[in-house]
């Protein structure tokens, strides 16, 4: 039987605002338990939330970078369970007018363009965070502990149309997710910290039926890895569930990363588990023309608009891609490096290749100080007109990296200028092969690989200084090879 | 009106329980309920949703800066804990 997966995406992400969504409590980055709380955020009687305008800022730059429409006169609902992280009971949420629908995400894909679709964009907030003590299993608890520092922070919730087809898309639309949430500085987007959190709903059915499988979701992860392994592992458990004749349960499971296996953890709610009503606390929330506008003027470079600015000097979509989502200083330093060399590939190789990962050697997260652009742009330049060799290019570029110096200081320092005179060459070249008499003979009858030996004899009696290409050039040309 | 709810689910919802004579009996209630309500969809409305969207506040939003405001101190907030640990909120175990 011909199958067909269908994929969509719920994914959290945490805003960076200094303070939480209904409260002015200060959202804080610790260890240190129940530190910043106030009577909204732990659900005290008679405590009135008031949403925070940098928040509602925050998720229209989002929905308006999606391409949703804006929805002018939204509302808060009460999504209702009972969770002992969750002290009011409720968590404040949005049902029916979210804040943004139907956008999409352009994602790269084995250097092609495609969209995921975006079905919502709705603002809600985060709990808190509960341990389960006693034994270490969440069976045998003997109780759960809370720590409310993460109650009310904002958090943007996305989720996509059931219209992903494979684990590969789904990662590149969460690597594209994360990009922009950094680009448009709504999030710190990382990852490990749990700033980006995702669910994924999961159904397969037979390749030509309209109709989508049973769904089935997955909750809470926080790794590209295991967004991947989930989806695949689910694709395969419930295809063969469906070979073998079995049905599926519509349900939540749980990614176990060590077991590498899904697992039931509940039969999944529908809308009316939750009772959903409009929030009486909060009347409707008008999002005016002049407030929309004010936020699409303060809109950044986004990075598919990076990416077209990057093809456009000639990279390939997919080495276009691989920028737009590196740190900000790297995608400035291709511009400023590309606008002295105009050669695409040899700049994003240089970049990506050796300054990166000489930094990862020398585990430096930025650039010194005295490091200026024109350096790179430089060695490039060298290499290009002959002046240096590649390996050379790499020597100077390490100096340059923890040496307060400049690439011509260097190259003089280190003797790395290659005779690029022909006749000095040619005079080296001479004397070579006087001395070598008896390899010249058997390179003229036949012996062709001897010709690499001569060429190293070559740059070695020049003590380093010629370059291959040119030697092995001039030599061809006095034994008319 | 031909049914369109299910009256198990329901009573799940409600977290009670009924007895197969008490579901039909609530079943034909429920029906009669919901043909009355049905005389609404008869409506014609051209509006938009976001117009005829009903919030018994009529107020709009007031939103507040992110300004950080003092509030309860740590010790404060954990006075009405049933009890307490580490600086942690202790109740009984719960699962997923």
């Amino acid at each position: 039987m011909n199958l067909k997966p269908t994929i969509g995406i719920e994914t959290h992400i945490e805003l960076n605002t200094n303070t939480k969504m209904f409260c002015r409590c200060k959202v804080v980055d610790t260890e240190e338990p129940n530190i910043s709380l106030c009577p909204t955020c732990i659900g005290l009687p008679g405590a009135l939330p008031v949403p925070n305008e940098k928040a509602i800022r925050y998720i229209t730059l989002l929905a308006l970078a999606t391409g949703c429409a804006i929805t002018k006169k939204g509302m808060f609902h009460r999504k209702n369970y009972f969770y002992p992280d969750l002290p009011k009971n409720y968590q404040i949420s949005q049902f029916d007018l979210p804040v943004g629908e139907n956008g999409k995400l352009e994602i790269v894909i084995d250097n092609e363009k495609d969209y995921v679709e975006i079905e919502r964009v709705h603002m809600e907030e985060d709990t808190g965070k509960s341990s389960h003590e006693g034994t270490g299993r969440i069976d045998s608890a003997t109780s759960t502990s809370l720590d409310f520092n993460r109650s009310g922070v904002p958090l943007v919730e996305i989720v996509t149309k059931p219209v992903i087809q494979s684990s590969k898309v789904a990662v590149a639309y969460i690597e594209e997710l994360r990009q922009l949430a950094i680009d448009l500085d709504i999030s710190e987007g990382k990852l490990e910290k749990g700033n980006l959190r995702f669910d994924a709903n999961i159904s397969v059915a037979p390749s030509e039926s309209d109709e989508l499988g049973t769904k089935v979701e997955i909750k809470n992860m926080n790794s590209l890895r295991s967004l991947e392994r989930a989806i695949d592992y689910e694709i395969k458990r419930q295809s063969s569930a469906i070979e073998n004749g079995e049905s599926i349960i519509q349900e939540t499971r749980h990614w176990d990363e060590s077991k590498e296996t899904t697992t039931s953890m509940r039969s999944k709610e529908g809308s009316a588990d939750y009772r959903y009503f409009s929030d009486p606390d909060l009347p409707n929330m008008v999002l005016s023309d002049e407030f929309v506008n004010q936020v699409k003027d303060s809109l950044p470079p986004l990075p598919h608009e990076n990416r077209n600015k990057l093809v456009e000097t000639g990279l390939d979509l997919s080495d276009a891609n691989v920028l737009s989502k590196s740190e900000k200083w790297i995608l400035e330093l291709y511009f400023e490096v590309f606008d002295n060399t105009k050669d695409s590939k040899a700049t994003f190789n240089w970049i990506t290749g050796e300054l990166q990962g000489q930094m990862r050697k020398l585990e430096i997260k930025s650039l010194p100080e005295w490091f200026s652009p024109a350096f790179l742009s430089d060695v490039i330049k060298l290499i290009d007109e002959n002046k240096i060799s590649f390996t050379s290019g790499k020597v100077i570029l390490e100096e340059l990296i923890q040496k307060d110096t400049t690439p011509d200081d260097v190259a003089k320092k280190l003797d790395l200028y290659q005779e690029n005179d022909e006749s000095a060459i040619s005079e080296i070249v001479n004397e070579v092969i006087k001395d070598n008499q008896d390899i010249v003979e058997r390179i003229k009858n036949g012996e062709d690989k001897l010709v690499g030996f001569m060429v190293g004899q070559i740059i070695k009696s020049s003590g380093g200084s010629i370059n291959p290409g040119i030697a092995k050039e001039i030599l061809s040309k006095e034994l008319n090879l | 009106m031909s049914e369109k709810f299910d009256i198990t689910n329901i009573a799940k919802l409600a977290s009670i329980s009924l007895s197969d004579d008490e579901k039909q009996k609530l079943s034909s209630d429920l029906s009669v309920i919901l043909d009355h309500v049905q005389a609404l969809s008869n409506l014609e409305l051209d509006t938009n949703i976001e117009d005829v969207y009903i919030h018994p506040l009529e107020k709009e939003l007031v939103l507040d800066q992110d300004v950080e405001k003092p509030s309860l101190t740590h010790d404060e907030a954990l006075s009405n804990a049933p009890k307490a640990s580490d600086g942690k909120f202790i109740v009984p175990p719960s699962l997923e």
